[in-house]
């Protein structure tokens, strides 16, 4: 008898400690988790790094990294909020904790714009059959990431694909349809100089171009027609040609400038105006 | 039998709690210790901060200092390392963190003033501040002293490369803007090439004769309208490029006062500023 109520006396402390000890561990991790609610993004982290000093058994490691990654996110620090996801990632004791840590990792990796590394991540997750049932929302942050990599026409197709979200979609095709085509802008100029201009709405810039190749242009065939064969070899050389290629790389300029205008417009609308889900 | 589980229940819950208790001050310090060694210096301070509201700990006092060193506040760093007592073990140690805090805020008086102190006083650091205080005359207006007094407190190894500093600093390799302006006006682009742009003066060479010659020719040939025109632009590329070469040298000069101070900057940077590593982390 007296043996079994010193193994019943031994089995009540081991039991009660590790009840008290995993309810304290619980208490701090929920007065983390207040802080991180509150915003009080610096404390939090703090208090979640307590958490994991003393949680030996690593009871609470999936959530509180995650948490940490969540709230260096927060604050732009990115590149400690990604070494946070991958540890919860590797943390993770379920499917669905894995891939909640890997989507953040992706979603950040679109914010700090290594939009490769998103897709890479991304395109693992939609090839990997435990998440076919996530695959709408890989591709929704699969079309962001086209998005933060400027490629608007690919995040348009992703988001109309099975009509992902409509109103991204939208937004992408009108940035699509907005955008200059560089090339365009480029080699119509070889055509025409200042033509690359007039396209993107660069009237006088156009004119101007137009006039000086007009203007060299006279006076070097003036030169040949003169037989001043030296003379319309280097007016036409340092002078027409500097105007004409000048004309091309003006014209390219303005079209690449003019695109990130639009884009960043764009950018701007679905950072402060748009009310759906963002990275 | 019920009342003795419950004794159990509570004493056990009262000892183990204890164990888990977060803002015990030997929790906070070992928690603090993790973040230091994690380089989570900002975190480290504030749980040291609260540790030191309840024990007096010199080492504490200290590790914070370095903890605002390693963070670049060199302003507390400076002030922490200034609490240290002269009784503490690390009072030396402090001294000499207490002058690189002050090299790398503002070399001035102040600076100079406590790295003579510190040179002329008994501490096994004095040759280190030495050093410090050597290397940084470096990066100051002032002349130096005598390069043999100069490289005194160095060791072999560090005196190669400090007498290299010493000769640059004595006597570096300027670009003279008023030759440069000179050689420009008398071959045009001489100057850029004096200046080590090759290809801006092979270019400035072609385009000044070319103009000339253009302008030349169609004087020769009776078109002075055009004539004029290639006078302006040869003039305008003239003068340009005189005017280019004498800022070419200006942007030389400063390209070498840049890699200097850099060098010397990296060199103070390489050898920890001649303070000693602190092994709180093993």
């Amino acid at each position: 008898m007296t043996f079994v109520n010193k193994n019943l006396l031994l089995l009540i402390i081991v039991l009660t400690s590790s009840l008290v000890a995993q309810s304290t561990l619980q208490q701090q991790f929920d007065f983390a988790k207040k802080l991180f609610t509150q915003e009080k993004y610096f404390d939090a982290i703090t208090e979640f790094k307590r958490l994991q000093f003393f949680d030996n058994e690593n009871q609470f490691s999936f959530q509180s990294n995650l948490l940490i990654g969540k709230s260096y996110k927060a604050g732009a620090k990115y590149d400690e909020s990604i070494k946070y996801f991958v540890l919860s990632e590797m943390d993770a004791a379920s499917d669905e904790e894995y891939f909640k840590a890997k989507i953040f990792n992706a979603r950040t990796n679109i914010l700090r714009r290594t939009t490769k590394q998103a897709e890479r991540i991304l395109n693992d997750l939609l090839i990997d059959q435990r998440f076919k049932s996530n695959e709408k929302e890989i591709k929704y942050w699969i079309g962001w990431s086209y998005i933060f990599s400027d490629d608007w026409e690919k995040a348009y197709e992703i988001f109309n694909e099975n009509n992902l979200d409509t109103a991204l979609a939208s937004l992408c095709e009108l940035v699509d349809q907005e955008k200059y085509s560089v090339n365009f802008a480029k080699y119509s100029s070889y055509l025409i100089p200042g033509f690359g201009q007039f396209y993107t709405g660069e009237y006088l810039s156009g004119a101007i171009s137009l006039g000086w190749n007009i203007l060299f242009g006279y006076l070097t065939i003036n030169a040949f027609v003169e037989d001043r064969i030296f003379d319309a070899i280097i007016i036409g050389n340092f002078l027409w040609l500097r105007f004409y290629s000048g004309n091309i790389q003006n014209a390219e300029k303005f079209a690449v400038q003019k695109n990130l205008e639009i884009s960043n417009k764009a950018l701007e609308y679905l950072q402060y105006s748009f009310m759906g889900e963002r990275p | 039998m019920f009342k003795l589980f419950f004794l159990i229940t509570l004493l056990s819950s009262l000892l183990f709690s204890q164990q888990i208790d977060f803002s015990s001050p030997l929790n906070i310090k070992l928690f603090a210790d993790y973040l230091f060694c994690d380089k989570d210096y900002l975190r480290a301070i504030d749980e040291y901060e609260k540790y030191l509201s309840v024990f007096d700990d010199d080492s504490i006092q200290f590790k914070i200092a370095v903890g605002y060193s390693a963070i670049n506040d060199q302003s507390n760093a400076f002030k922490k390392f200034s609490s240290i007592k002269k009784t503490s073990s690390f009072y030396d140690q402090s001294r000499i963190e207490m002058l690189k805090s002050l090299y790398l805020q503002k070399i001035d008086s102040s600076y100079f003033l406590n790295a003579d102190l510190l040179i002329n006083s008994q501490s096994p650091f004095s040759n280190n501040a030495y050093r410090l205080k050597n290397s940084s005359l470096l990066l100051i207006k002032n002349d130096l002293p005598e390069k043999e007094n100069f490289l005194i407190p160095f060791e072999n190894e560090e005196k190669n490369n400090l007498s290299n500093f010493y000769d640059l600093k004595n006597d570096p390799p300027y670009k003279s803007e008023v030759w440069a302006g000179i050689f420009s006006a008398i071959i045009p682009g001489a100057g850029k090439i004096y200046t080590q742009e090759y290809g801006d003066g092979i270019t400035a060479f072609i385009l000044t004769g070319l103009f000339a010659y253009l302008a030349y020719t169609n004087f020769d040939h009776d078109h002075p309208t055009r004539a004029w025109i290639f006078t302006a632009i040869g003039a305008g590329f003239y003068a340009g490029n005189i005017y280019g070469s004498v800022a070419s040298a200006q942007i030389f000069n400063a390209r070498v006062n840049f890699d200097f101070d850099e060098g010397v900057k990296l060199f103070l940077e390489e050898k920890n500023y001649f303070t000693p590593t602190y092994d709180f982390c093993k």
